[in-house]
C-alpha cells in the first residue's frame, strides 16, 4: 500500500499496472477522483466517466482480472501531470494500447484521461 | 475437447454467456435479433460466447455417455481461462441457466454477476412433464433440422417464414437429430433445486410473462431461493432471448450490469422509410397469391439489404424498411418494382422521410404517412413526398409531381411526386432494329443496291440507271435509313446475304 506521505509517480504506476495489483492501484486515487476513458465505444463528445474511488476500484478490479500482460513503456512528469504508454495483450493475441495523462492533486491522481484503441 | 468459443467487443468487464439448448457461434450472427442482442450485449462489455461441448461448432459427444452438468459448467470455466477472463459476469439463457447458477455456486470468485434469462432449477416441474417430454423427443428426433421444434420455442415467429428457415438450419448446424434427442433428454434430468441457497453473488433474474416454454413460476422460485436475487417479469411469450423485445432485454441486463440504465427508449433519427404492398391482390387466387408473396416477401428481405437498408418488419401486407436515405429508398422501390414483375406480382409504394424511434418497428406518426402513400400508390408506383424529391436532389433521381393527397392525420394534403424510371443520358439498350427486310426497299432502290454491291461508285450507277449523281446519293441515303445500316459496305453485304430468287 502507498504510504500517506508517498508521491505517486510513474514508477508506482508501472509496477502496479505490470503487477495487475488492482487494490494498489485504486489506493492512488483521490476519493472523488474522476477517470474519463475515450474509445470507440466511447466517443470524445460523450467519454466514459469513473467517478469516486468505489467505482476506480471496480474498474480496477476487472481489467486486472483478465489474464492480460500489460507494459507501461514511457512515462513523463512534469509538475503535478504524468503521462504514460501501456501497451497490452489478450492470451490470444489480441492487443491494446492505451495513452494516459493524470493530473496529480496532493501526489494523488485527481484526474486522469485515458485513450485506448484495440485490434478488431 | 475443444470448445468453440469467440470473444467480441472492448467493454469495461467481461461477460460470458451461457447459451440455452443448443447453438452456433456462425449461425447467430445471421439472425437479426441474435445479432442484435450480441451487439447490444458487447457494446457495454467484453462478451464471451460459447458452443457448448455437442453443440455448435464444438467437439461432438458420445451421445451414449452424456457429461453430465458439472462437466459442462467446467466448460465455462476453461473458456474464461482461455479468452483470459478472471472473473467475469455470467448470464444463462434458458438451459444455460442451471449450468450458470452451478458455475456461479462453484466458483463465486470468479462470478462477477449473474443473469439469468427464462431459467430454471427443475425441467420436469417448469418446462414438461415426463409424459409429454417423450413426445417432444419424438417430434425433435423425425423432424429434426425442419424448424418443427419452433412453436415449441418462439409460438409469435411461426409466420415468419425466414426465420422459419432460419430456425431450421439452426436445427441442422446446431446439432444433428442423435444428439437433440440425448440433449433433451440430458437437460431432462437438471435439478439444481438444492444449491440456489449457496449462490452468494448478485442475480439478476429476468422472464417474459407468458414464456411459452418456461413457466415463469420457475423464476419466481429462483428469486424466492437465491439470496438477494431481483426478478423482472417482462411481457412476450417467445422463450429465446434473442426473439421478442430484444432491446428491452438487453437494457434490463446492461442497467444491473453497470449500474446505469441504457439509453433512453426515446431516441429518435432521421430516417427514409419504404413501405411496399402488393396490389391488387384479388386477381390472384389464393394458393397463388400465397405462394407469390412469400417468394416476393424474401426477396423483399435481400433486395433491402442490398440497398443497405434494414427489413424493418411487415403490417398486415404492408412491408416495412428503412433507409438512411432517400435516393437508397427510391432505389430499392425501383428494383422492388422490377423483382415484383419478374415474380409476377404487381407492386405499389410509398416513401417518406422523418423522424422515428431508433428502436423497434417504425410506428409513429412518419409510419403511418408512409403506409397510407403506399395505399394511395397505383399499380406500379413509386408514390413519395415532395420531402423525398427535394431530398434527393443531385442523386440523378428523376420524379414528376402527383398532385397533393389528403391524408388522415394530417391538416394540410401532402404535396407527392412519382417516382420515374432510371433515366439514361443513351438508351440502356439499343431499340430493336427493324427487320431489315428487303421488300421495304421500292424497286428503284433494289436495282441501287445491286450496284452497290456490285462496287460501284455513284457515279457510275447515275450513268447506268441514268440518273443523276445527285438521285442516287439520295436513294443510297434512304436505302440505309430504310435497313437501319451505317455504310454503304454495309448494304452491299445486305444485298449480299438476301439475294432472293429474283435478286441481283
Amino acid at each position: 500500500m502507498l504510504t500517506k506521505t508517498g508521491n505517486v509517480d510513474g514508477a508506482a504506476i508501472k509496477k502496479a499496472i505490470e503487477g495487475r495489483d488492482g487494490k494498489l492501484l485504486s489506493s492512488f486515487y483521490t476519493d472523488d477522483a474522476l477517470v474519463r476513458v475515450i474509445d470507440r465505444n466511447n466517443p470524445p463528445s460523450k467519454p466514459r466517466e469513473i467517478r469516486g474511488r468505489a467505482a476506480i476500484s471496480t474498474f480496477w478490479d476487472d481489467i486486472c482480472s483478465r489474464a492480460m500482460t500489460h507494459k507501461v513503456d514511457t512515462t513523463v512528469t512534469e509538475g503535478n501531470n504524468l503521462a504514460f504508454m501501456q501497451a497490452c495483450a489478450y492470451p490470444d493475441g489480441t492487443k491494446v494500447y492505451c495513452a494516459a495523462m493524470v493530473e496529480l492533486k496532493n501526489g494523488r491522481i485527481a484526474r486522469q484521461t485515458v485513450v485506448q484503441a484495440w485490434d478488431e | 475437447m475443444r470448445i468453440a468459443y469467440q470473444v467480441v467487443g472492448q467493454g469495461s468487464f467481461d461477460l460470458v454467456f451461457v447459451p440455452g439448448f443448443i447453438s452456433n457461434l456462425d449461425l447467430h450472427w445471421e439472425d437479426e435479433g441474435y445479432s442484435r442482442l450480441l451487439k447490444r450485449l458487447s457494446a457495454s462489455s467484453r462478451l464471451i460466447l460459447f458452443d457448448k461441448r455437442g453443440t455448435g461448432l464444438s467437439d461432438r459427444v458420445d451421445t451414449r455417455h452424456l457429461p453430465s452438468l458439472e462437466t459442462r459448467m467446467d466448460d465455462v470455466r476453461a473458456v474464461m481461462d482461455a479468452a483470459g477472463s478472471g472473473r467475469a459476469a455470467i448470464l444463462g439463457a434458458s438451459e444455460g441457466a442451471p449450468m450458470a447458477m452451478l458455475f456461479a455456486a462453484t466458483y463465486p470468485q470468479r462470478t462477477r454477476a449473474l443473469v439469468l434469462y427464462g431459467g430454471y432449477a427443475h425441467f420436469h416441474r417448469w418446462v414438461m412433464p415426463p409424459e409429454r417430454l417423450e413426445a417432444f423427443i419424438e417430434t425433435a428426433e423425425t423432424s429434426w433440422g425442419t424448424g418443427a421444434t419452433l412453436p415449441n420455442f418462439a409460438p409469435g415467429r411461426v409466420d415468419d417464414s425466414h426465420f422459419t428457415q432460419w430456425w431450421a438450419r439452426f436445427e441442422r448446424l446446431s446439432a444433428s437429430p442423435t444428439a437433440a434427442a440425448a440433449l433433451a433428454r440430458m437437460n431432462a434430468d437438471i435439478d439444481v433445486r438444492d444449491m440456489l441457497g449457496t449462490i452468494r453473488v448478485p442475480t439478476f433474474l429476468i422472464h417474459r410473462r407468458n414464456d411459452a416454454r418456461v413457466d415463469p413460476d420457475a423464476s419466481r422460485f429462483l428469486a424466492r431461493k437465491i439470496p438477494g436475487a431481483r426478478l423482472v417479469e417482462i411481457s412476450g411469450r417467445d422463450h429465446p432471448i434473442w426473439t421478442g423485445d430484444v432491446d428491452r432485454v438487453a437494457d434490463l441486463i446492461e442497467e444491473f450490469l453497470t449500474g446505469e440504465p441504457a439509453v433512453a427508449d426515446v431516441e429518435r433519427v432521421l430516417a427514409a422509410l419504404l413501405v411496399t404492398r402488393i396490389y391488387d391482390t384479388a386477381k390472384l387466387g389464393d394458393r397463388m397469391w400465397s405462394e407469390r408473396s412469400l417468394h416476393f416477401q424474401e426477396t423483399w428481405r435481400l433486395l433491402v439489404g442490398r440497398h443497405g437498408g434494414r427489413a424493418a418488419g411487415t403490417h398486415a401486407e404492408l412491408m416495412i424498411s428503412r433507409f438512411d436515405g432517400p435516393a437508397r429508398a427510391i432505389r430499392c422501390a425501383a428494383a422492388l418494382r422490377e423483382a415484383a414483375q419478374q415474380i409476377g406480382v404487381a407492386s405499389a409504394q410509398g416513401v417518406h422521410v422523418g423522424e422515428i424511434e431508433m428502436r423497434g418497428q417504425p410506428v409513429g406518426l412518419t409510419a403511418r404517412v408512409t403506409m397510407q402513400l403506399a395505399a394511395h400508390a397505383g399499380r406500379g408506383d413509386i408514390l413519395a413526398s415532395r420531402l423525398v424529391a427535394d431530398l434527393a436532389v443531385g442523386s440523378g433521381l428523376h420524379f414528376v409531381d402527383a398532385g397533393r393527397v389528403s391524408l388522415d392525420e394530417l391538416d394540410e394534403p401532402v404535396p407527392v411526386v412519382l417516382a420515374t424510371s432510371e433515366q439514361h443520358l443513351e438508351p440502356a439498350c439499343r431499340p430493336k432494329a427493324k427487320s431489315a427486310d428487303p421488300a421495304a426497299l421500292t424497286a428503284r432502290e433494289s436495282e441501287v443496291v445491286s450496284l452497290i454491291a456490285d462496287g460501284k461508285s455513284n457515279a457510275a450507277i447515275a450513268a447506268e440507271l441514268s440518273l443523276s449523281e445527285h438521285t442516287v446519293k439520295r436513294h443510297v441515303a434512304n436505302i440505309l435509313l430504310k435497313l437501319d445500316l451505317p455504310s454503304r459496305a454495309a448494304a452491299a453485304a445486305f444485298s449480299a446475304r438476301h439475294a432472293g430468287p429474283d435478286g441481283p
